[in-house]
């Protein structure tokens, strides 16, 4: 009887022993061996290069944990509230860009030592501006620009629109009409405008795009935004798109071959003649998925410029090596050398001006017949107006999408659709005033 | 009470000491967090019981549980009948099938995927353009046009459906076969002596001995099932899409919570759903029993 | 409360209907005539098993295959004839992530698990069915309402334990809450009512016994079979686990091979199809292997049967 009361005894305090125990074992192993470790967190593995370089000029030794874009945030979040395991440096997508800058998980840079705004005037002011707090000071700074455009593939444009030159193709797709001519025109030879429906969302908001929720907070929904419904519809309705939704296998098979569109009860095989992508679409899409196509690619604007996506870094608020920490952002963002050498090995098309002044004038692409898209996309960068962005977009962009989706598959009129979707939003943020 | 009972304390001694540190304490952080307008940082203040006013009102919250019971429903039953009719095969004396273990392990594989590899192979099978079953579909003729699987309410539930009874039929035969296995063959052999036909065997010897294990059954998967939210949100938009038809209770609580930081109300939404699974549960119990109670009279 | 009590009531029942075997043939022979018509429906059942079988069978089949396949093969479509990419995928791989570190912790968790599951639920499940304590229905009910408790917002509180007790970016917050599962506490009461009968443990009581020593040496081997059946879910479950040790574990030479999975995702080998799928093989494969060899042990009927007499 004694021995079952000891066992369980020792089994019922095991979980406090074994805890003990590890906490002090825990506790000495992390401060020992890791406390020269700059800890790094992203969703990506594009900051391997970078880190190999800061390793090597700082002796600074880095641990970069990749965490995948859907679970970045859940991983993060309770780190960085409690500041247990929390890293030194993390970077940080646009879609929670906002949200994050106003929790104040990133340390102030505007402040001593690290005076960021000393380089205000060597960065492109969008990017810039996008990594502010309320009340201006710098939390997070970029090294990249992410204008959008349209590629497309040069032998369709010439069979069907007569030229392959990206500034002509650009010409013709510089207004709504001219996109949707270009369309008919695709129509006749059996080719398609584009993928999908979702395609024109960037294009249907027009030359002034808005920010979702002004000043007061209050919903704003644009003409422009609205006619995202009518473009979407007319592009359905007059069989412009291959009906492969973005980023769905048969998305990615469109870009290197003919895909199979049925319609009216019989099923044809056609092809995709463009995609509507930012910098980032060449060589995080394009080159991975079109193999037999490449070289027959070119990029150019569309009816009104646009920017998708892009990726800040910053300092955890609470790191204990802010020092190294900035030493890394400033060799992301600001070193030239480094950036140089980065720029022409991707192709990521840089915010900082020193470099991208330098680079752009003989920057060519063999996946784009030697289009210089530098120089294109650096052009399309001056147009972009930084407000537009708030933390609520990638949600309501969702919501949005889904409620465009209902029109155009014809379960709801263009008003319930749009009633439906502003009800969705008032229940998902209580805070926003929707008329 | 007697003295030898007091043992029964410290058989589950180590099981509370586990259960109340890592189960209950999170489960009543959430119950307080349900009073609050907690978004996920700290600085929450209390609001009573608004977030409890706004759940009752909520046509969202309604119409993710009428998703949810459509579709735990329709997966619940195709499962069950599949697993039984399995073991009722299985365990047949004069068929005396052979395989049980190569069968029973295959029919369990589908378990071993996590869901997302779930959500993508069938994500390009549904395809409407593209996908392989549209495409056998249309060559034998069984339809002319594409069905676009995940765009028709109707459709998008009925796929959820049936590869959940996909993923789970194997688990629940298992299981059902444990419970058959239990049953000693001699009760089977008396019945067949007795000149029971199968039917007989199955409704007056193997589903009364089953009872505590269709019992656990009913119980695991309603809990489970109630709680369905992974498959829903990964094999469309995350939203419920088409038309809500796919929003279902937990993949409403996770938007909430982890999509618009609304963690209170998320909150709030968990106790709700709490209750309902509680009334379901204690609705599959009494029934369970209410049968036990007419068999015993029937047998006396 | 009172529903426990009537659950219990079954045992007695269940016990009562066969006892006449004894004095009747054991042996079953069907009729003759019956045999070829008997033959063909065994076909038939046999045939639909296969295609079952195949149906469940055939995601593994497109990961294999996939696995020895060059990328572009891979988007190009699906077929059943091997590549000869396996080695190359396998180099890939390994550049980016030590998959056999990854493989010894899922190992190490998913096995303290399962044992740590297994013994504690038994233990607990014996408790609540052999003995007649204060308070025992109410705690049974109270474990299965919280069951019901949904658990995707107890993260939070999951974390802040975690944190309070300092065992954050260790085994332990994954492995210790293993002694506390409901379901499997539950499953096994349930076996064990149907089962085990209460005179066994009092006969054993009568030899001198402790209850301790009954619980191990009688109870313990005929719940196995019960056991043995929910050890294969709760090894699996975890072997599978992603969300818990991707917020727990911060040091990549503790990551189990789900986190290292989506480590993959976010890498350069997502890039490459059939290197990506060849991570997943190697991380579900063994699991299949240890699951055809386990099937075997699972719930045979002649521990089961063994109890009646």
């Amino acid at each position: 009887m004694r021995k079952l009361v000891s066992l369980l005894t020792i089994g019922a305090l095991s979980v406090g022993v074994l805890s003990a125990c590890s906490d002090g074992g825990e506790g000495s192993s992390s401060e020992g061996s890791k406390d020269d470790v700059l800890k790094i967190w992203s969703f990506t593995d594009e900051l391997k290069e970078p880190i190999k370089t800061f390793e090597e000029r700082n002796g600074v030794k880095v641990e970069l944990t990749i965490v995948p874009t859907a679970d970045y945030a859940t991983k993060l979040k309770p780190a960085l509230e409690s500041g247990v395991g929390a890293p030194d440096v993390f970077t940080g997508e646009i879609a929670f860009l906002k949200q994050w800058i106003d929790a104040g998980y990133w340390e102030n840079l505007s402040e001593e030592p690290y005076n960021a705004e000393e380089v205000s005037g060597d960065i492109v002011p969008y990017v810039f501006d996008l990594g502010k707090d309320k009340d201006g000071n710098v939390r997070a700074l970029s090294w990249q620009t992410t204008p959008g455009g349209i590629y497309y593939k040069r032998s369709i444009a010439k069979e069907a629109l007569g030229t392959d030159d990206p500034a002509e193709v650009g010409e013709m797709m510089s207004s709504m009409d001219g996109l949707f001519e270009v369309g008919e025109k695709l129509k006749d030879k059996g080719y398609k405008l584009f993928p999908d429906e979702g395609s024109i969302r960037w294009f249907a908001q027009g030359d002034d795009p808005q920010a979702w929720v002004n000043e007061d907070n209050e919903l704003v929904l644009t003409e422009g935004k609205e006619n995202y419904f009518d473009y979407a519809k007319e592009l359905r309705e007059n069989n412009l798109t291959a009906l492969a939704p973005e980023w769905s296998p048969s998305w990615f098979e469109g870009m290197d071959k003919p895909i199979k569109v049925k319609e009216g009860g019989k099923e044809t095989e056609t092809e995709v003649f463009s995609y509507v992508l930012p910098t980032w679409g060449l060589h995080a899409v394009l080159k991975e998925n079109a193999k037999d196509t490449a070289g027959d690619w070119a990029v150019t604007s569309g009816p009104s410029p646009y920017f998708w996506g892009g990726t800040w870094v910053g300092i955890y608020k609470d790191s204990k090596h802010k020092e190294e920490a900035y030493e890394f952002i400033k060799l992301m963002t600001q070193d030239e050398e480094f950036l140089t050498e980065w720029a022409k090995e991707t192709g990521d098309v840089l915010a900082y001006n020193p470099v991208t002044e330098k680079i752009k004038t003989d920057f060519s692409d063999e996946f784009l017949g030697g289009q210089n898209n530098y120089e294109f996309f650096l052009g399309e960068a001056e147009s972009i107006k930084p407000g537009i962005v708030t933390k609520y977009d990638q949600q309501l962009d969702t919501l949005y999408g889904a409620a465009v989706t209902s029109y155009v598959e014809g379960k709801k009129s263009k008003e319930d659709a749009i009633k439906e979707f502003k009800k969705q939003v008032k229940n998902a943020y209580p805070d926003i005033v929707v008329d | 009470m007697k003295k030898l009972d007091r043992y029964g304390y410290l058989f589950i001694a180590p099981f509370w000491v586990v259960f109340l540190t890592f189960s209950i304490y999170p489960v009543f952080l959430t119950l307080y967090y349900s009073f609050t307008n907690y978004t996920g940082s700290p600085g929450e203040e209390i609001v009573g019981f608004a977030n409890y006013t706004r759940l009752l009102t909520d046509t969202y919250f309604i119409e993710a549980f009428f998703n949810t019971i459509k579709i735990w429903g329709v997966n619940f039953a195709l499962q069950m009948g599949m697993a039984l009719l399995l073991a009722l095969l299985f365990s047949d004396l004069r068929l005396k099938l052979k395989g049980l273990n190569f069968f029973r392990s295959f029919f369990y594989l589908p378990n071993l995927i996590t869901i997302s590899s779930v959500a993508l192979l069938f994500g390009i099978l549904l395809d409407w353009q593209h996908g392989s079953l549209n495409m056998v579909l249309m060559k034998i003729g069984l339809i002319s046009n594409p069905i676009d699987w995940l765009a028709e309410p109707v459709t998008a539930q009925l796929s959820v459906s049936l590869i959940l009874t996909w993923m789970w039929f194997g688990h629940s035969f298992i299981i059902v076969m444990a419970g058959v296995s239990g049953i000693s063959t001699d009760y089977f052999e008396a019945a067949h002596i007795d000149g029971a036909n199968r039917w007989q065997m199955f409704t007056k010897v193997t589903l009364p001995l089953l009872k505590p294990i269709l019992l656990y059954i009913m119980i695991t998967s309603l809990i489970g099932g109630l709680q369905l939210f992974d498959l829903p949100m990964l094999i469309t938009d995350g939203i419920g899409s088409p038309d809500g038809s796919l929003n279902t209770m937990v993949l409403y609580l996770y938007n909430q919570a982890f999509k618009y930081n609304n963690y209170g109300y998320a909150s709030a939404v968990a106790y709700g759903l709490f209750l309902i699974t509680l009334i379901f549960s204690a609705i599959v119990f009494k029934g369970m029993f209410r049968n036990e109670r007419a068999t015993q009279k029937k047998g006396a | 409360m009172e529903q426990n009590a009537e659950t219990r009531r079954m045992l007695p029942d269940s016990e009562a209907q066969p006892k006449r075997k004894e004095d009747r043939p054991l042996k079953v022979v069907p009729p003759k005539k019956q045999k070829s018509k008997h033959r063909v429906v065994r076909g038939l059942i046999y045939a639909s098993l296969v295609i079952l079988a195949i149906i469940c069978f055939i995601p593994f089949l497109m990961m294999i295959i996939n696995a020895t396949r060059t990328n572009g093969e891979v988007i190009s479509g699906f077929t059943l004839i091997p590549g000869n990419a396996l080695l190359d995928n396998y180099a890939t791989l390994s550049e980016y992530i030590n998959i056999w570190t990854g493989f010894k912790n899922s190992l190490i968790i998913s096995v303290s698990v399962t044992v740590l599951s297994g013994y504690f639920s038994a233990l607990t499940a014996y408790g609540f069915t052999f003995y007649n304590f204060k308070g025992k229905n109410a705690m049974f009910i109270f474990m299965l309402v919280m069951m019901m408790v949904p658990a995707q917002l107890g993260l939070i509180g999951f974390y802040e334990i975690s944190k309070t007790l300092g065992i954050l970016d260790t085994f332990i917050p994954l492995i210790v809450p293993a002694i506390a599962t409901p379901f499997t506490v539950f499953f096994i009461r349930q076996y064990t009512q149907a089962t085990l009968h209460i005179s066994l443990i009092e006969a054993a009581r009568i030899d001198g016994a402790s209850e301790l020593r009954i619980f191990h040496t009688i109870a313990l081997p005929m719940m196995m079979p019960a056991i043995a059946t929910m050890s294969i879910f709760t090894f699996i479950g975890s072997w599978n686990n992603y969300l818990m040790p991707l917020v727990l574990l911060f040091s990549p030479e503790k990551y189990t091979l789900p986190v290292l999975m989506g480590f993959l995702k976010g890498s350069q080998v997502a890039e490459n199809l059939g290197a990506l799928y060849l991570g997943i093989a190697i991380s579900v494969v063994p699991i299949m292997i240890a699951f055809l060899f386990l099937s075997k042990y699972i719930v045979s009927s002649i521990s089961a049967g063994a109890v009646k007499e």
